[in-house]
């Protein structure tokens, strides 16, 4: 047969293999038959000595151009497999999106902490120091020490679990007050202190009283405190917890431990002092209960109280928590219904 | 104290809408708890007078002919048994509303017409312990000597048109628990003046004194005084004092016993009236209770009289328990003549005792011990028994026996206005705070910046200077006052080491998922102890509100228990909580307070899923989460063990100690089965919990930050052992011996793999461990590698019987 038709027909049936190859391995057959050492065209160029030496140079450029058009055909026909082969692979991965996730559980803070995390931070940035003091704490401590001795009528107002004659289940967390005031050494800075923590009441428990529940007391102690700076100091605090657009009043109470001693009262949050049920239509919303410091206090702990005097207060965290996140009964916090936790979980701030 | 609007009128001049004025009395002096005005939401009541009034045979009804001011007389149908003619009485017309928000119509009743309705004063409002006793089971009637006409507004005559001030005093300012207190207290906040009336009696009858003897212990009751008024006719008391009663939120009773309760009311002193009949041995003493006395109250009431209760007593009997309540056996009575009227001041802790022990707390009780004023007793004494001849047409005997007599020293107090204004942070001038202190009626002398108040009885809670700070304060105004911040020297606040420490616990727990939770430290005796290795002596409370809050937890696992059982019962199986809070005891004669951190779990490791991925919360998936959590706390982990251990309410054979550097620092397994199984909505849960003691663990955590190491730079070995072993040898056991032997480059240990069953011998198991070796500084040889492998085989063969595989 003439070699102009050999290659010719070469052609035909080479690019008809190609397109025959189904997937990678057999078009390296291919590709070895059509373009392999062994292959007929490696064959024809090795027979060149044998051909009319005025047919030679069109041979050669044909053999070549032939072998150029195999490699490219071939090279297309890879890229085709293996894009074919992976979007099989795509497709036998494909998932469905929209199904859900597994859930593992996820942790929430008690709303009590979240009130009492935020207000300590917030007392940190001002200098305060936090205090821990001791639950079953000394008659000495809760009372004597904070002006209100044996057969003070006051110590009706809070029914305490007393342990024995002398210890007791704190009713308030004043104990810390004269704690540290005993032990502070004024020669190195004034006193800021907050001490928080659990106190107990002999209170049958009920929506709205409970015989466990947490206070937060706070106390500055130096020579030059006023009453204007426990205004000062209560209306930032309130703003940080309650907004910073609610109006505050201080209104005069009595504490034995404070004189004078004052209530704070915020703008009611719910009708914005228009008057509601939450505020009992009077606009306003008792929140804590403050003063300065009383003479007794200081001198009690071995303080000249001509020289130094301060300011006292006390929050509720059981309340805040239940003005907060409109709590209508405070049993809710020691019952422990996860259904009710769970909420917290995106309450950290 | 229920502090009438009109009845403030007697002492100052008030023009001031009430509510404002009550609103101005809570920002400055006394919290108005409610303003209460007793006709809102009322209408068309009238006195009416019942011409005459005949029974509707076969009925209880009578059928009244009643002029209530008009032309024509209204005829209505009356059912209550005290309905009689010639009465005056409350009328409903038709179109009137009364309590309930009732309209009245015109009806007919068994074929008559009724055009209103007589009413009781329960219909009309009033609360039921505030009517009159007779009063109480039908229709209200006008005393005879009222001055009223038909057709008169009945709002008016009964007092509901007042405004009544619910004064919800601070112990301090029983001052305030009177008519007159409040009056100066209202006057000072108003800036208006005061008018208290004085009083002059002219005695009308002989002289009692030497035919009578008092005996007081000048300790118990340092003033007493005592007069006598005869002839008394008892009756009821006019209606402008029954009015004034009503208002306060006291019953009428009698002309005699509402005088006392009216004198009390304006002046704040306690008074008695006793029956002279019950002193026949014209003698009184005020003591001390023997044992074994009893009394019985007017209240009906039987007690045991304490040692420690003040008692009248006519030198035989005990005919009232002092300051408190009187006896049934002195009872003023609807016979009686000759009363003695009692004013007095008792020691107020005593009172205040008497009235707790015996749980009977009076009007007069509450006011001893908060204090009354010292000034008034006699002037209470003489106007009760003007009184007592206007309304009870008496004779007042000539004389006053004094029984005691103790003079108060006054309150003096010196201090200075520039004390005032330091406290303050204010500029208050002298003459400003001369000005406030003549509105609180106090007398003063200013000296330049001295300043000495002479404090009138009635504020017996002014004592230091810092009580006169309160004062110019809350007159001068709070809201007057700058809100500064305080200017110190600078102090570095924050938490302590320990309680950082405990937030960090904190945080890396509420990480893993868990849900806080803050249970009653108090619980039952049982729960306190369990949950403990070695329960120590138990804290209890005395008085205990009921036996499951009556001793102090000493662990938390037994709240987190409760709260499992809790939500359980609501469905919730699926829990995941913690506690971080303290636990108490008694030991080494302390009591004891101890950080714990307590977790529990239940269900599953995922929510339920359409995967069916329902991994259980098993042992060692808490055991993980705790290895996570000494991981973040920087604990060594080598220096943590779990030992097999039986702790009350834990199963027993899948419970651990745990024990860091050999120390017992808490617990983990599984709630014992009696546990879940003894509770409905526990029952058949695996439930999963440990609990740590944050005392022993914080010390081991509070090192320095450590420096952070490179990644290893040379590439580390990995080799498998695997071991056949008898079944009881542990983990551990192993593991201890591999470390032992594994030489300085054994870098990691952990066990892949456990298999009990049926290709391999019934008492034996066996162990797969990875081995990872690493040296930091060079590449091991596998001469090295081997030789550790070596010398762990034989040690485990020799020591354990292990066979290799
Ligand atoms: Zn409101």
């Amino acid at each position: 047969m003439d070699l102009f038709d050999r290659l010719k027909e070469l052609r035909e049936k080479g690019l008809v293999e190609i397109n025959k190859a189904k997937n990678e391995e057999m078009l390296n057959d291919v590709r070895v038959k059509l373009t392999g050492r062994k292959s007929e065209l490696t064959e024809i160029l090795h027979s060149m000595k044998d051909i009319d030496p005025s047919d030679r140079r069109e041979v050669g450029q044909r053999v070549n151009k032939l072998r150029d058009l195999f490699n490219s055909k071939l090279d297309d026909a890879k890229t085709e497999i293996v894009e074919a082969l992976v979007e099989e692979q795509l497709n036998k991965e494909k998932i469905d999106v929209t199904l859900p996730g597994r859930e593992m559980h996820l942790g929430a803070k008690h709303p009590i902490n979240i009130i009492l995390d935020d207000l300590e931070k917030y007392f940190i940035g001002m200098g305060y120091e936090v205090v821990q003091g001791p639950e079953i704490e000394t008659d000495h401590y809760c009372f004597e020490m904070m002006n209100l001795p044996k057969d003070h009528p006051a110590r009706d107002m809070q029914e305490t679990f007393y342990i024995d004659s002398d210890n007791l289940l704190r009713s308030q967390t004043s104990g810390d007050q004269a704690r540290v005031l005993e032990k502070h050494d004024f020669a190195k800075g004034p006193l800021k202190m907050v001490g928080p923590g659990k106190v107990y009441r002999r209170d049958d428990d009920d929506a709205t009283h409970s015989h466990q529940f947490m206070q937060m007391e706070g106390l500055v102690v130096d020579k030059n405190i006023t009453m204007g700076d426990l205004k000062g100091t209560l209306e930032l605090m309130a703003k940080h917890i309650f907004g910073q657009d609610r109006e505050t009043r201080l209104r005069p109470s009595y504490f034995p431990f404070t004189e004078p001693s004052v209530e704070m009262d915020v703008s009611c949050f719910n009708c914005n002092g228009k008057g509601c049920s939450i505020c009992k239509y009077t606009g306003w919303i008792e929140v804590l209960g403050a003063g300065m410091v009383h003479p007794n206090v200081i001198e009690n702990a071995g303080i000249d109280s001509n020289v130094y005097g301060g300011f006292a207060f006390g929050v509720g965290l059981d309340r805040f928590a239940i003005l907060k996140y409109g709590i209508d009964d405070i049993r809710d916090f020691y019952t422990n219904d996860v259904r009710f936790l769970e909420q917290f979980s995106r309450e950290e701030r | 104290m229920l502090v009438s609007y009109n009845w403030l009128k007697d002492f100052i001049k008030l023009d001031q809408d009430p509510n404002d004025l009550a609103e101005k009395i809570t920002r400055t002096g006394v919290e108005v708890a409610e303003v209460k005005h007793p006709e809102d939401g009322l209408k068309k009541l009238v006195v009416g007078h019942i011409i005459d009034c005949e029974p509707i045979s076969g009925t209880h009804l009578n059928l009244t002919h009643v002029d209530v001011g008009e032309k024509e007389l209204y005829q209505i149908v009356c059912g209550a048994p005290n309905v009689a003619a010639g009465e005056d009485v409350v009328v409903a017309l038709p179109g009137a509303r009364i309590a309930d928000n009732v309209k009245i119509k015109k009806t007919k009743l068994r074929g008559n017409e009724s055009n209103g309705m007589i009413c009781g004063l329960q219909e009309i409002g009033f609360p039921d312990k505030l009517v009159p006793e007779k009063y109480t089971n039908g229709i209200y009637v006008f005393p005879h000597d009222a001055e009223i006409k038909p057709g008169d507004s009945a709002f008016e005559l009964l007092g509901m048109d007042d405004y009544i001030f619910d004064f919800d005093i601070t112990p301090n300012r029983a001052d305030t628990l009177s008519m007159e207190g409040s009056a100066y207290e209202v006057g000072a906040i108003t800036d208006v003046p005061v008018k208290v009336e004085g009083v002059v009696v002219k005695e009308d009858g002989p002289n009692w004194t030497n035919d009578f003897t008092v005996d007081v212990d000048s300790q118990l009751a340092p003033k007493f005084y005592l007069r006598k008024i005869s002839n008394v006719k008892i009756g009821d008391s006019p209606l402008w004092l029954q009015r004034r009663l009503w208002n306060a939120g006291i019953r009428p009773i009698n002309n005699v016993v509402d005088v006392t309760n009216y004198i009390m009311l304006l002046t704040g002193q306690p008074m008695h009236s006793y029956d002279a009949r019950a002193f026949k041995t014209h003698k009184l003493v005020v003591r001390k209770a023997n044992k074994e006395e009893k009394l019985t109250l007017l209240n009906n009431k039987e007690v045991d009289l304490d040692p420690n209760d003040i008692v009248i007593t006519n030198g035989e009997d005990v005919v009232m328990m002092a300051g408190v309540m009187g006896g049934l056996n002195s009872e003023i009575e609807s016979d009686t003549t000759d009363v003695l009227l009692e004013s007095a001041i008792f020691d107020p802790t005593l009172i205040r005792k008497a009235a707790l022990r015996h749980a009977n707390r009076t009007e007069a009780s509450s006011r001893y011990e908060k204090g009354v004023n010292w000034d008034a007793t006699t002037r209470a004494l003489d106007m009760a028994a003007l009184l007592l001849r206007n309304d009870a047409s008496g004779t007042i005997n000539e004389g006053v026996i004094t029984g005691s007599s103790v003079k108060r020293k006054s309150t003096k107090i010196t201090t200075t206005i520039s004390y005032i204004n330091k406290v303050l942070g204010t500029e208050v001038s002298s003459s400003e705070i001369a000005a406030i202190f003549a509105r609180l009626n106090f007398k003063i002398e200013i000296n330049g910046d001295n300043l000495i108040v002479d404090v009138p009885a009635r504020r017996w809670d002014i004592a230091i200077p810092a009580d006169l700070v309160e004062e110019v304060g809350r007159l001068y105004g709070y809201d007057n006052i700058k809100s500064t911040q305080p200017i110190l020297a600078e102090t570095h606040g924050g938490y302590s080491k320990k309680e950082e420490t405990i937030r960090r616990i904190k945080n890396v727990v509420q990480g893993q998922g868990l849900i806080e939770a803050i249970s009653y430290s108090l619980t039952s005796l049982e729960k306190a102890i369990g949950f403990s290795k070695e329960p120590k002596k138990p804290v209890e409370v005395q008085m205990p509100l009921n036996s499951n809050r009556s001793t102090l937890r000493q662990n938390l696992m037994t709240g987190l228990v409760d709260a499992a059982s809790y939500n359980m019962a609501r469905k919730q199986n699926q829990l995941a909580i913690f506690e971080q809070g303290r636990v108490y005891d008694f030991e080494n004669n302390n009591y004891n307070e101890h950080e714990h951190l307590a977790a529990l779990y239940s269900g599953n490791v995922y929510f339920e899923n359409w995967q069916n991925d329902n991994e259980k919360i098993d042992f060692f998936y808490v055991k993980g989460q705790l290895t996570n959590l000494f991981s973040a706390l920087g604990i060594n982990l080598n220096d943590v063990e779990y030992r097999a251990e039986v702790i009350m309410y834990m199963h027993p054979t899948r419970t651990a100690g745990i024990y860091i550097k050999n120390k017992y620092v808490g617990m983990i397994g599984m709630l014992d089965r009696p546990v879940t199984q003894s509770n409905k909505a526990m029952k058949d849960s695996e439930i999963y919990g440990y609990e740590l003691n944050l005392d022993d663990i914080i010390p081991l955590i509070l090192n320095p930050q450590t420096t952070a190491q490179s990644a290893p730079k040379f590439p580390a070995v990995e080799r498998d052992l695997s071991i056949l072993v008898d079944k009881d040898v542990t983990n551990q056991a192993v593991e201890d011996i591999i470390k032992a032997n594994g030489g300085k480059y054994l870098y990691n240990l952990r066990i892949i793999d456990v298999y009990r069953g049926s290709h391999i011998a019934e008492d034996k198991k066996s162990f797969a461990y990875r081995l990872t070796f690493l040296n930091e500084n060079d590449t091991l040889t596998d001469e090295i590698v081997n030789k550790a492998m070596n010398s762990i085989d034989a040690s485990l063969e020799k020591q354990l019987k292990v066979e290799i595989r």
